[in-house]
């Protein structure tokens, strides 16, 4: 029995780890559904938390909306390896010749996209629970520095979700090394948002807080790329 | 395939221990002892999927764990689990793996292995919903799908119902003569007359007994390795 098999291109092996990882998520809808429910109830939660409809909390807006998206982060994360491990398909995939680097960008990639759409509805939610002035205007600027945070969320979370994946007690693990490390990332993002919400723009402001962002994301990904293979070999 | 002074520690207690084994190609090698002998694990360095502790291991030419990733290339792993994602096809569970190993034509070779092990008319239904059997069958394709040099095969006929079984069988009797290695693990013994050339019996974490099995029936290889654990 012959096979034309070549040294697989990581490109495809990436493609057809993303293509998995979606058609899973369109099949079970377990994590996105998940997320967007748990991010609407603690938005609203805090709503009734903090005040009435006539309350201004603007000047809280990134806050809140960045507190919101880290834990709803930690759900999505503590997701992001469960059919792998609920069903034993760990080895299978561990055994094929995939640079493990790879798994990382794949599943880094499908918590980009989960947080995505998260965000779709949690941005306009944020600005009808809480922001009495200009908000609509700003949503682009929003949008773009929630892109770039999730990159961080998904480097951050894939490499601890990784970490966490071959300990016993994964579960409090994950938010124990995760949140923290999603300080800096609620800090920028609270920033940034608060720079161009509710009045005028501060763009140098907001530049600054997505720079920061950026060099977060540069160095998890050194971090990854040189830790990547020992948390899945050794 | 070379083992030498191969060993791996869980914890304080050795599960491997200075493991010296040659697989040549076109060799069909069994390997047998009681729960605890060490004989899944030693399949699992063999799969690069547990670095060794001590010793050297080359698997198709690599040293391990340098080599893992040119390896893994030519290796097929038949674990207890099939390795498939439950709420994907058999078709779609083919396809990740093909991608994941290069298979060209893919979806031609996916079809073809789906209609070996019989699972061509499930082939869009749910693993979920597939029985025990049908799911190891679709582990048999997963394991064959790149062509593999080396298969590592661990309690390969523990779910296979009978079809599958001799396919299977088919499968490592025609091993010999396209130059392709296998190493099984097994607790069933009587097995080993007819799918192994040699016998290797693990105790404890060491070998004990490596030899040819040919010329012996199921019975006689049973008795040789009773005498082996007593």
């Amino acid at each position: 029995m012959s096979t034309a098999v070549n040294r697989p291109r990581w490109t495809r092996q990436l493609a057809g780890l993303i293509r998995k990882d979606l058609r899973l998520e369109l099949r079970t809808k377990e994590t996105v559904v998940a997320m967007v429910l748990f991010a609407i109830v603690t938005l609203t939660i805090m709503q009734f938390g903090f005040g009435t409809r006539d309350d201004d909390l603007t000047r809280f807006t990134g806050g809140l909306m960045w507190v919101t998206l880290a834990f709803t982060a930690v759900l999505g994360v503590g997701r992001s390896y469960v059919a792998e491990r609920e069903q034993r398909v760990l080895d299978g995939i561990l055994v094929s010749p995939v640079p493990r680097i790879v798994l990382l960008a794949a599943k880094a990639i499908a918590i980009v996209i989960y947080m995505t759409i998260t965000e779709l509805v949690v941005i306009p939610v944020v600005g009808i629970f809480f922001v009495k002035g200009p908000y609509w205007d700003s949503i682009g600027w929003i949008a773009l520095v929630a892109l770039i945070a999730n990159v961080c969320i998904a480097l951050s979370g894939t490499l601890f979700s990784g970490l966490a994946l071959f300990t016993r007690a994964r579960d409090l693990i994950l938010p124990v090394l995760f949140l923290p490390a999603l300080v800096p990332v609620i800090i920028a993002g609270a920033g940034a948002t608060h720079a161009v919400v509710g009045g005028p723009h501060d763009m140098s402001e907001y530049r600054g807080y997505c720079l920061f962002l950026v060099g977060y994301a540069i160095l998890f990904l050194l971090v990854c790329i040189a830790t990547y293979d020992a948390v899945f070999d050794d | 395939m070379s083992a030498s002074g191969v060993g791996h520690i869980y914890g304080e207690r050795p599960a491997v221990a200075d493991v010296h084994l040659d697989v040549a190609a076109g060799e069909r090698v069994a390997i047998a002892g009681p729960n605890g002998a060490g004989k899944s694990t030693l399949l699992r360095m063999m799969a690069t999927l547990l670095r060794t502790g001590t010793g050297t291991l080359t698997v198709l030419g690599e040293e391990l764990p340098g080599g893992a990733r040119r390896a893994r290339c030519g290796i097929g792993y038949l674990a207890h689990d099939p390795l498939a994602y439950l709420d994907l096809s058999p078709r779609q569970n083919l396809q990740v793996y093909a991608d994941l190993f290069g298979v060209q034509d893919a979806d031609r070779r996916i079809d073809d292995l789906l209609d070996r092990v019989d699972l061509i008319a499930r082939a869009d239904d749910l693993v979920r919903v597939l029985s025990r059997g049908m799911a190891q069958r679709l582990a048999l394709a997963r394991m064959l799908l790149h062509g593999p040099r080396l298969l590592l095969l661990d309690e390969p006929h523990a779910s296979l119902d009978a079809a599958g079984a001799a396919l299977l069988d088919a499968e490592l009797a025609a091993m010999r003569t396209d130059g392709r290695a296998a190493v099984i693990v097994t607790h069933e013994v009587e097995r080993i007359a007819s799918v192994a050339d040699r016998l290797v019996v693990m105790r404890r974490g060491r070998i004990v007994v490596d030899e040819p099995v040919a010329g012996r029936g199921p019975a006689q290889v049973r008795a040789r390795y009773e005498e082996c654990i007593a």
